[in-house]
């Protein structure tokens, strides 16, 4: 289930990260607000349009309604594309690949500004033709780009083993980055002949920007994912003709018409002609369902909270964490018990059927009826509905009542809307003694005073059957130690919380994150004395179930679920009264290491083989696996002490989950990312967060690269009479990378009390281009007392951003605790004032480097931002992961009080021309 | 005919010619008997073009490979080591991936599935120990290359896939491999089933083999598996799968019970081997360029 959200959360991330907040930081750029008369006087007398020369364009852009719709909507499509891009990766085959091309196509913006940069008397004179090459090879380039990219798909699966496909993913970055190129340079060439209109051409590229975001929202309910492309095509089709009106040029309009009728048709029919506009991978979940010979599909919804599909077929069988012993002792599994559900492709998850109680005996065997072992008809709640198997166990159990809450409102809608669902589900969610939380299940529990005999949080996720392509850095705030404490708090005395989680990791690493996250709640819910609160049980690569007892477990209650582990030849971790005999503990943690990074060169290949230490050593006498020794020496050191030395000295990093750093990715320790880099193979499972490493130090060669372009090309012509240039550089990288930081940042925290990646991307995307528009607005009116003011901003800025690193848990959660509608007015109130005041750097300095006749910095600054926006939004993750979201606002707070500095180079002056400088 | 043309045609007929052994008869009966040299890779390339037919180029990479299996412990023993030097793996991969057949690396077989990598494979089936006469069930034929394998260890095997026209083509190429003399694989038996169900009429079987990915053991390969038998499972992302050992085993009080195990006997090492091949030579660790 979480796959859905797992894919928009990178979708959403990278909208924030390349897309929408992108185009903001690059309307920024040229946001010069309409001026009061007499400063707009200076200002226009300082950038006073050359006369044109002959055979170049003559005529100038006019402020008319259709310019500036036009810009509105070539910013939107923009926008468009980027996350359609992302949803075709999404769906085709994994979101972070499509977050990396994208990310990185974006630096083509960079690439335009640097180039117009260099080339800016050129772009001056032939503006006109310019824009009209640009917007003519938009659309024609968003279509072929996307179907050469998609006939020969790289496959993330074989990034390692086949040198080809770093070839291929290489050409997906060039080929989708050329779109964004005739974009950029459209946006560009309106800005730099605009400039005496920035203020309003800033306003309809903002509005746009935030409108058309929405309207793809919006269109994400109407069009399958492989259509989706269709959106960008229209804002693009509607932007050039109102460009090419506002500019009195009929025939282009006609021509422009015409090609953008070509580009649809041309994208609708290429699956026709066996030319795919969307390849599905091989190697998707769904993919596998699609080729069983009976499989139909039941049910499809495509919206912003993911593509669902449902396939029916009698080969789907699922039975997560079965016992073995169920082989023995069942007569049979029931046939056609389940439908598999698909979000993105990804899957699948097991939708039950409404079985009859003759069918049920091997929920027995599942490790999920634990709890009800001890406790007789509970009142239950199961925190994530998923496809129905807690909740039928929990209603075939006894259970007096039962409550489900499920996030994702398409889930919802499909299993309370469909007739075949409803049919096939016995219309569960409709069931009397089934109440349904409409919203995580988690918030619920946060603020409810109803309590609860039963809490069940069992295999959130899909059994990652078909993950190859690793997994993307999600957030799981639903299994953070703040929720943890939230569920143990909303637990009858006596009540019992069960977590359930996958445990196919060899070494072990979600499972010890879970332990110890879960040790640590229950510390902050009971005091020191937790010995006698937790029983736990595994079975080796398949599941683990910690179950908590408010109370403490009874002696009774330990022998029954004993017998119970034994007779399911499940593994005892821990349980009250265990006694852990540490006499091979060192040697598992040494040979865990050795397992990844054998210490050191060898000469001896034979020692080197297998793994010298671990591998030639005896095997334990006990019996006992390496991975169980390693989970009951984790519970012995959480219960009794000395976890932290532990976890100093295991192979990857067990850090346990919080609101601030909600991560099972992100096993690798930052200290090892250089070791592992010849055995990646090893660790496809965190290639999500070895891919944004990748996409860091790329964006940051990139940026620096761009940067440096204009300097190879005539640094001292075009800078000749710039002071301060090293620190108006840092300036505008600070804000390049501070606004976005703060963003993506910000759209990970508010899913903490919105509940869902999709609605807190969109209320932050939108909330902050529409306060930092308001800043922008207000700005000009500063501009005369800029020197004195701005300080005091970045001051307010940086106490302001760090200030919600350190609080902002508090307030979220508090936040959560209100219904919907005040939770987005709250979150907007919280969004307004830092977002209000960000607005005020950008438009201020560009503004002064405008009057100040700095033409070139004016265009480099703008590659500059747009170049530090990517490492910026490459950052968040890296510095999420290792410090929590907290250090990212403090960060990016950081960054605006550097700022500051440079702000004041900005101001300098052009020197006085030299003879040679005029000369040139 | 002028230079130019001339050499593309010669480069031509030498690429085709290249491709050409792959067509060959096997010149000898096979005999379970036959062993080719294991301890010298000219030796071994000798042998097996006189017996096998085979292209010397490939045989000179298994024979290279196979140094690597064994010092990486993936075989373990003669028998093993013969299995894995009589199986031609480059007949089980996609022509585009022929060239890198005996690289460390699993190979897209399309359809969503992959060919393991050798050390998987080699490692996989040294741990379920096959001995002439016992009963092997696969689930997952894939390829064809692990029941390949396998039919140089036993006579009696049976493999099942899901995905019919993988299963259609993967029987073409056994079918067209027994044509050409490989007498050995006439013990493979093939269908197109859902595996969940193992196969009923052959049971019970010595030993199993489950290579696809499912939440749960399937109950009935369990109660398919005889007293004392074995099932070995690849879990994980495919480049670093983990195999689960299963052992069926009766308790003194009657009571059937199953072990999950790995099959280093609890020891942890490294699934993937440190070491790489330069050259007819075996060098150092991952860490050594």
């Amino acid at each position: 289930m979480r796959t859905g959200a797992a894919a928009w959360l990178a979708l959403a991330g990278l909208v924030a990260r390349a897309g929408y907040d992108r185009t903001a930081r690059r309307v920024r750029t040229f946001n010069l607000r309409p001026l009061s008369r007499p400063l707009s006087r200076r200002i226009i007398g300082t950038m006073s349009l050359r006369a044109p020369a002959r055979g170049q364009s003559t005529s100038e852009l006019e402020p008319t309604p259709q310019l500036y719709l036009s810009v509105g909507l070539i910013a939107g499509a923009v926008i468009a594309l980027q996350i359609a891009i992302m949803r075709i990766f999404s769906v085709g085959s994994w979101a972070h690949f499509g977050s990396l091309v994208v990310s990185l196509a974006m630096l083509g913006f960079g690439l335009t500004s640097a180039i117009m940069c260099v080339r800016k008397d050129w772009f001056e004179r032939h503006w006109q033709r310019v824009a009209m090459a640009a917007l003519m090879l938009f659309g024609p380039l968003t279509v072929a780009a996307n179907l050469a990219a998609q006939q020969t798909p790289f496959n993330a699966i074989f990034l390692v083993s086949d040198p080809a496909q770093k070839w291929r993913l290489f050409g997906n970055f060039l080929l989708y980055m050329l779109p964004f190129l005739a974009g950029a340079f459209y946006l560009g060439t309106v800005f730099l002949k605009a400039q005496r209109l920035f203020g309003r051409v800033y306003f309809a590229d903002l509005t746009g920007s935030g409108l058309c975001g929405l309207v793809f929202l919006g269109a994400m309910y109407l069009l399958a994912p492989e259509n989706l492309l269709m959106v960008p095509l229209a804002l693009w089709c509607a932007g050039s003709v109102l460009w090419f009106m506002a500019l009195g040029r009929p025939r282009a309009i006609a021509w422009v018409s015409a090609v953008a009728i070509g580009c649809g048709v041309a994208h609708l029919a290429a699956p026709s002609l066996g030319l795919a506009s969307l390849a599905v991978s091989d190697y998707k979940g769904v993919s596998y369902a699609r080729k069983f010979p009976d499989s139909e599909r039941v049910y499809e919804r495509a919206s912003p909270f993911g593509y669902l599909e449902v396939y029916a077929s009698s080969y789907l069988h699922f039975a997560p964490g079965l016992s073995d012993n169920a082989a023995f002792n069942l007569p049979a599994m029931p046939t056609n018990a389940y439908l598999g559900l698909y979000i993105d492709g990804e899957g699948p998850s097991g939708i039950i059927r409404d079985l009859p109680a003759a069918e049920t005996a091997y929920f027995r065997y599942l490790p999920m009826i634990y709890p009800y072992l001890i406790k007789q008809a509970p009142d239950t709640f199961v925190v994530q509905f998923g496809g129905g198997i807690s909740t039928a166990i929990a209603l075939k159990s006894g259970s007096k009542s039962v409550t489900v809450a499920e996030g994702n409102p398409t889930v919802l809608s499909a299993f309370r809307n469909d007739k075949g669902l409803r049919e096939f589900t016995g219309d569960v969610l409709n069931n009397p003694n089934v109440k349904v939380i409409d919203y995580e299940g988690r918030l619920y529990l946060a603020h409810t005073d109803r309590r609860y005999d039963i809490i069940d949080l069992s295999l959130a996720d899909s059994a990652g059957l078909s993950s190859p392509g690793g997994f993307a850095i999600v957030e799981k705030f639903a299994y953070s130690r703040e929720a943890m404490t939230s569920y143990m708090r909303a637990l009858k005395e006596g009540g019992v919380l069960s977590v359930t989680l996958w445990n196919k990791e060899e070494p072990p690493k979600s499972v010890l994150k879970l332990y110890a996250t879960m040790a640590a709640a229950a510390r902050e819910a009971d005091g020191d004395n937790i010995a006698d609160r937790f029983f736990v049980v595994a079975s080796y690569l398949s599941t683990a179930s910690v179950l908590y007892k408010r109370g403490g477990f009874t002696p009774e209650e330990v022998a029954k679920l004993r017998a119970h582990t034994r007779a399911m030849s499940f593994d005892e971790i821990y349980y009250p009264g265990f006694a852990f005999a540490p006499t091979d503990a060192a040697t598992v943690l040494q040979d865990y290491k050795n397992s990844i990074f054998p210490d050191g060169p060898t000469q001896d290949p034979d020692a080197a083989s297998e793994g010298r230490k671990g591998g030639e050593g005896p095997p334990p006498e006990n019996g006992t696996l390496p991975a169980t020794t390693m989970g009951q020496m984790a519970w012995h050191h959480l219960v009794h002490g000395g976890w932290d030395e532990l976890a100093r000295r295991y192979v990857f990093d067990t850090r346990l989950l919080t609101n601030d750093r909600p991560y099972f990715a992100a096993y690798v320790k930052p200290a090892d990312l250089l070791r592992v880099s010849d055995r990646l193979e090893l660790l496809q499972d965190e290639w999500g967060f070895l891919l944004v490493w990748a996409t860091l130090a790329i964006a940051c060669v990139a940026a620096l690269s761009l940067v440096l372009l204009p300097l190879a090309f005539g640094w001292r012509t075009i800078f000749s009479r710039n002071p301060g240039k090293f620190r108006t550089i840092v300036y505008f990288a600070c804000l390049g990378a501070g606004y976005i930081m703060v963003e993506v940042g910000l759209i990970s925290k508010f899913i903490e009390a919105l509940s869902n990646a999709t609605v807190s991307a969109s209320v932050l995307i939108t909330g902050m281009l529409v306060c930092s528009g308001a800043g922008s607005l207000v700005s000009e009116r500063y501009f005369a007392r800029a020197r004195s003011i701005m300080p005091r901003i970045f001051l307010a800025i940086g106490a302001l951003l760090i200030g919600y690193g350190l609080a902002l848990d508090s307030a979220l959660d508090w936040i959560g605790t209100f219904p919907y509608a005040l939770r987005l007015l709250f979150s907007f109130a919280l969004i307004f004032p830092p977002a209000f005041l960000m607005g005020f750097p950008m438009p201020t300095a560009m503004t002064l480097l405008a009057r100040l006749g700095k033409d070139h910095m004016f265009l480099w600054a703008w590659g500059i931002n747009g170049c530090f926006s990517v490492v910026g939004a490459a950052l968040v993750p890296v510095i999420a992961t290792s410090f929590g979201l907290g250090a990212v606002l403090m960060a990016s707070g950081c960054a605006y009080l550097l700022a500051t500095v440079g702000f004041f180079a900005v101001l300098l002056p052009l020197a006085a021309p030299t003879s040679r400088a005029a000369v040139t | 005919m002028r230079r130019r043309t001339f050499l593309t045609c010669a480069a031509a007929a030498f690429g085709a010619a290249a491709r050409a052994p792959l067509a060959w008869a096997v010149p000898k009966p096979y005999s379970w008997e036959a062993a080719p040299p294991t301890t010298n890779s000219e030796a071994f390339v000798k042998w097996m073009v006189a017996n096998r037919g085979e292209e010397p180029h490939f045989l000179a990479q298994r024979f290279g490979r196979c140094q690597m299996l064994v010092v990486n412990h993936d075989v373990l023993d003669e028998r093993n080591k013969r299995a894995f030097l009589m199986t031609p793996r480059e007949e089980f991969t996609l022509k585009r991936n022929q060239g890198r057949a005996y690289d460390h690396a699993f190979l897209d077989i399309g359809f969503g599935v992959t060919i393991s990598g050798p050390h998987v494979v080699s490692r996989m089936t040294s741990s379920l120990d096959v001995k002439l006469g016992e009963k092997v069930l696969e689930i997952g034929t894939g390829s064809g290359y692990q029941s390949a394998y396998l039919a140089n260890l036993t006579d009696k095997v049976w493999s099942i896939e899901i995905i019919k026209p993988l299963a259609e083509r993967t029987r073409d190429v056994l079918d067209g491999l027994i044509g050409r003399g490989y007498s050995e694989y006439q013990a493979i038996s093939t269908r197109h089933a859902d595996g969940y169900y193992g196969w009923p009429q052959a049971a019970p079987f010595d030993k199993i083999i489950v290579t696809c990915g499912i939440d749960h053991v399937p109950p009935p390969l369990l109660q398919q598996l005889r007293l004392g038998g074995i099932m070995v499972i690849p879990i994980g992302p495919p480049g670093a799968q983990r195999l689960l050992k299963i052992v069926k085993e009766q308790e003194t009080d009657g009571t059937i019970k199953v072990a999950r195990v790995d099959i280093y006997g609890g020891r942890i090492v490294p699934f993937v081997p440190f070491t790489k091949i330069d050259g007819d030579t075996i060098k150092g660790t991952h860490n050594q360029r």
